[in-house]
């Protein structure tokens, strides 16, 4: 069952949560909302599932228009974040509410209830745990409970609000690779709101990543890593240097170095621009490497794992650089705190900025 | 520190480890004291009264008191006024609080402040509005007396005194219940198909039931021991439009003591049960908080 979404715009008061915002999930796959707080995702989750309505827009299921349908008939499943589950009933009733309150016409026999609550519990791994209440439970348990009880009514799609974001870290990891198995198991179609971009990368076909109340980028967690659309994708999917100059002819000028931008900037005339270079983008030598290089010293060293971080101070106007080396590297390296270093990006993307505009890219 | 201070040797001399809230024998004493005075002659006194002058004159004269024709009578009319009131302020009570809990809107707080209004005003007085929108010299009086329909002076009136007086009751309780308790579970229910009754009766009801019954029993107390605005209302009619309360009154003023008294031990004994019932849910309201508490820990605990 695939979701479209069409020019959806919501207001809370002078709050624009969502403005036109235009999504596509194909049916069967799992996508991931991915944003800070505030961005609108759990807006837009809550809309598509109808808990809230839409100032204007449409959405559809599988082609159908369902804007204007009740929640209660939509056929969705929504896993909440702190999960919702009734507090007053066993485990089992919780996922047996949804086929319970089924119009007696087409309400299953207890027998049949009692087959696939039991399938379901089996399913999320709790067959011993039907009897007890929610307050027993442990938040990893829980989270499958609410899961469990979404799966429980066959939904057409499945909405999860931040799934694990009451989750400790351990329990966390442990949860969204369980997802991820279920989902492949399943197979209903599922959108699911995270602000951890580890967790939407990891877990997820399409990641979707909102800031302000609009769709920033929608790719494969590929695409959307090694290629960002827009300067707050780079910022926001995993840890990057910003390099502020001046690009031209293909070379961003920043303080003294000239960094070498990608091939179609060959041509651009002067203008301001930032350069983005991941953290791992980076080869620091103890000598120049020409103009390409910039001119660092080092504050701090953290030397622990396969990856050594070293945090450094530009020469020229002081701001701050984070490299991550392989240990062999820092190894053969050799150099320490306070020591001076060079530092040439392998892979720079730059963005134009045209004044207050939106930013060009390219990488 | 308390394994320290046993284990310093016996030749210092003792120390009293007073905590920094503490306070000397001699204050603390002073207090009690002082609590305990109070309570025995605010609070027992009076209680032991009523029953010595109920039995004074011996459990013969106590009962007949009970059983006579007006007395009965009355205790007829006050369950009937409860029982007409207490259900309207039980809808009106989860109508109110499932409002403002569950939903914003303009006038939230005024509305809020007019639930409390009972509370606020003297008793007199809301039977008094009630005259006055209702009696011969009313508003919708030469209108009433055009249909021949009796409000005031009679039991319409009462039920409808003693239904404003109580009305906060169940609402005040209910309010921050709800509130804290959210609309999560109710949206969960209606996403998994279920209908407004539905979700109402499954799942609102359940988690609000102790502090629903707890409203109920304060609200249940207060309409049968209602006196000012009744009063004010009811015309004093032996046998007709008198509860229990105003039927201790006039024994009283009648000199009748010992009756008097026999019947306000009814109402006493009434205010035991009460009170029971309240110690009881109350004991269920803690007891289900703690279970849901405790478990967060434990749950915790196995999660890390």
């Amino acid at each position: 069952m695939s979701i479209e979404v069409r020019n959806l715009s919501k207001r809370f008061g002078s709050f624009v949560a969502l403005d036109n915002v235009n999504l596509d999930v194909p049916g069967g796959e799992l996508v991931a909302l991915l944003g800070p707080s505030g961005s609108g995702k759990t807006t837009l989750l809550r809309i598509i599932a109808g808990l809230e309505p839409a100032d204007t827009g449409v959405i559809r299921f599988e082609g159908e228009d369902t804007t204007e349908q009740p929640v209660r008939e939509r056929q969705v499943g929504f896993v909440f974040q702190h999960y919702a589950l009734f507090r007053h009933m066993s485990v089992f009733e919780n996922i047996a509410f949804g086929l319970r309150v089924r119009p007696r016409a087409v309400r299953p026999s207890e027998a049949e209830i009692r087959d696939t609550v039991m399938n379901l519990l089996r399913l999320v791994q709790l067959e011993a745990l039907g009897k007890r209440r929610p307050s027993e439970l442990s938040g990893g348990q829980r989270q499958r409970v609410a899961l469990a009880r979404a799966l429980a009514v066959k939904p057409k799609v499945l909405l999860l609000d931040e799934p694990f974001g009451a989750l400790d870290a351990k329990v966390r990891k442990e949860l969204r690779r369980w997802l991820r198995r279920l989902h492949e198991e399943v197979h209903v179609t599922s959108v699911f709101v995270t602000h951890d971009q580890e967790e939407a990368l990891e877990v997820s076909d399409r990641v979707v990543i909102m800031n302000e109340g609009r769709v920033e980028q929608s790719g494969t967690p590929e695409e959307v890593y090694e290629r960002p659309a827009t300067p707050f994708v780079y910022g926001f999917l995993g840890d990057v240097n910003l390099f502020h100059g001046r690009i031209e002819r293909g070379l961003v000028k920043v303080g003294a170095s000239e960094l070498e931008a990608p091939p179609e900037w060959a041509d651009a005339r002067d203008q301001d621009a930032v350069a983005y270079v991941r953290t791992y983008d980076v080869e620091l030598t103890p000598s120049s490497n020409g103009r390409s290089s910039i001119e660092a010293t080092v504050r701090h060293v953290r030397a622990f794992g396969p990856v050594v971080r070293l945090e450094l101070d530009r020469i020229d106007d002081g701001s701050s650089i984070e490299a991550h080396l392989p240990r062999a590297h820092y190894e053969q390296l050799a150099v320490g705190k306070g020591q001076r270093v060079f530092v040439s990006p392998t892979s720079v993307t730059v963005f134009a900025q045209s004044d207050g505009g939106k930013s060009a890219r390219s990488a | 520190m308390t394994a320290t201070a046993v284990l310093r040797p016996a030749t210092t001399a003792p120390r009293a480890v007073t905590r920094a809230t503490g306070e000397s024998r001699l204050v603390r004493w002073t207090l009690i004291g002082t609590a305990l005075v109070f309570l025995t002659l605010v609070l027992v006194l009076p209680l032991v009264t009523v029953f010595h002058q109920a039995l004074a004159k011996g459990l013969p004269a106590y009962l007949e008191a009970i059983g006579e024709p007006d007395a009965l009578s009355a205790a007829k009319l006050t369950l009937l006024i409860a029982g007409i009131a207490v259900p309207l302020n039980l809808i009106f009570g989860i109508a109110a609080a499932w409002c403002i809990s569950k939903f914003e809107f303009r006038g939230k707080n005024v509305l809020i402040t007019l639930i409390d209004l009972p509370f606020a005003v003297s008793p007199v007085i809301s039977g008094m509005i009630f005259v006055l929108l209702f009696g011969a010299h009313g508003w919708f009086g030469e209108w009433l007396s055009e249909h021949d329909i009796q409000i005031i002076f009679a039991v319409p009136g009462m039920v409808l005194a003693t239904t404003f007086i109580t009305a906060p009751f169940i609402a005040r309780e209910l309010i921050p219940l709800m509130q804290e308790q959210g609309s999560e579970e109710e949206e969960a229910a209606i996403v998994l198909g279920a209908s407004g009754w539905q979700t109402f009766f499954r799942v609102t009801l359940p988690n609000i039931k102790w502090g629903l019954l707890y409203g109920l029993i304060l609200c249940n107390a207060r309409a049968m021991g209602e006196f000012g605005a009744v009063s004010v209302v009811s015309g004093h009619i032996r046998g007709e439009t008198n509860t229990l309360p105003l039927h201790v009154e006039i024994l009283y003023n009648e000199y009748a003591f010992a009756a008097s008294f026999a019947v306000a031990s009814v109402l006493t004994l009434l205010a035991f049960v009460t009170l029971a019932l309240k110690t009881f849910v109350e004991w269920q309201q803690r007891r289900t908080a703690a279970e849901a508490a405790g478990a967060e820990d434990i749950s915790e605990r196995i999660a890390s």
